[in-house]
């Protein structure tokens, strides 16, 4: 029992900074970088013109209307 | 626009957004690690794993002064590089003015040609078909794509905002101010927000609807709206 909560203490933080770690990292690459990648990779072959006239042809915009 | 149920951002339709939605996701990650934390602390506490009595912690106190200075640091470094980048004058292709009233908004393109409208809400009575409920307009804001535009935000009467969520833009209209605020399409399309300042009994049904156009497509669109 001697320094017990010394002892539990120490181990109990540096589980608490793993876990708050493991959460951070967890998120990074679950959620932000593949969000990261996600736009990068829908930019890399995008066409504007190819797009606006898909939305064109469909009726979306009132400044230019289908052919 | 935001689907039903929607819980994060719209997609990213300028580059400011784009690194907003970056920065969002920063600061998440450094709240999640922070709750998670206290959370783990909280729950050890609780279960009698863990005990708060002591007598003397000098090496923890140190700890959880630095450690804060550091993650506030490390929120505060990307944050005020795009508030900078926000405010960066970036020779816009085109000046609008949005002007609030109670309650739509009217616009002006004062540049080249005197282009003035108004835009107010389409009643869901009047509402076509497939259209959006309080989010569609009479008269839409067409700008060109891919080339930076700046508003000048005004109001006439009481505070309003003008925001598009797509494009990174919450700017509030001041009676009797200018406020400028600037963005870049990157892709064509329709893109939606709504009064972002409560401005009376209508306040809800004063949309903004900016429409993203080949710079061909808006100069026929230009010529003959002001014609």
């Amino acid at each position: 029992m001697r320094r017990l909560l010394a002892r539990r203490m120490k181990f109990h933080l540096l589980g608490a900074f793993l876990v708050s770690v493991g959460c951070a990292t967890l998120y990074k690459f679950g959620v932000a970088e593949p969000r990261k990648r996600a736009y990068a990779e829908f930019y890399k072959s995008y066409d504007p013109m190819k797009d606006f006239q898909a939305m064109r042809a469909a009726g979306v915009f009132e400044s230019a209307p289908p052919k | 626009m935001a689907n039903h149920s929607q819980f994060g951002f719209q997609d990213a339709s300028s580059p400011i957004m784009e690194e907003l939605v970056e920065f969002h996701d920063h600061a998440l990650m450094v709240a999640l690690a922070i709750c998670s934390l206290v959370l783990y602390l909280l729950t050890h506490m609780l279960t009698e794993k863990l005990s708060s009595s002591t007598v003397d912690a000098q090496e923890i106190e140190l700890i959880w002064t630095i450690l804060p200075a550091i993650v506030l640091i490390l929120l505060a470094l990307p944050s005020l590089q795009i508030l900078y980048m926000m405010d960066e004058v970036n020779e816009p292709d085109l000046t609008m003015k949005a002007i609030g009233h109670q309650w739509y908004w009217s616009y002006e393109y004062t540049d080249f040609k005197e282009l003035t409208f108004d835009s107010y809400m389409v009643p869901t009575t009047d509402l076509p078909r497939g259209h959006f409920r309080l989010l569609e307009v009479d008269h839409r804001v067409v700008v060109p794509m891919e080339s930076p535009i700046r508003v000048i935000v005004t109001a006439d009467d009481v505070l309003h905002s003008w925001a598009v969520p797509s494009l990174g833009v919450k700017t509030d209209a001041i009676p009797g101010r200018l406020n400028q605020t600037s963005f870049v399409a990157t892709r064509p399309g329709v893109f939606y927000g709504q009064c972002s300042e409560i401005c009376g009994a209508n306040h809800s049904y004063m949309p903004i609807v900016v429409e993203s156009v080949p710079l061909t497509n808006f100069e026929n669109w230009s010529s003959l709206s002001s014609s």
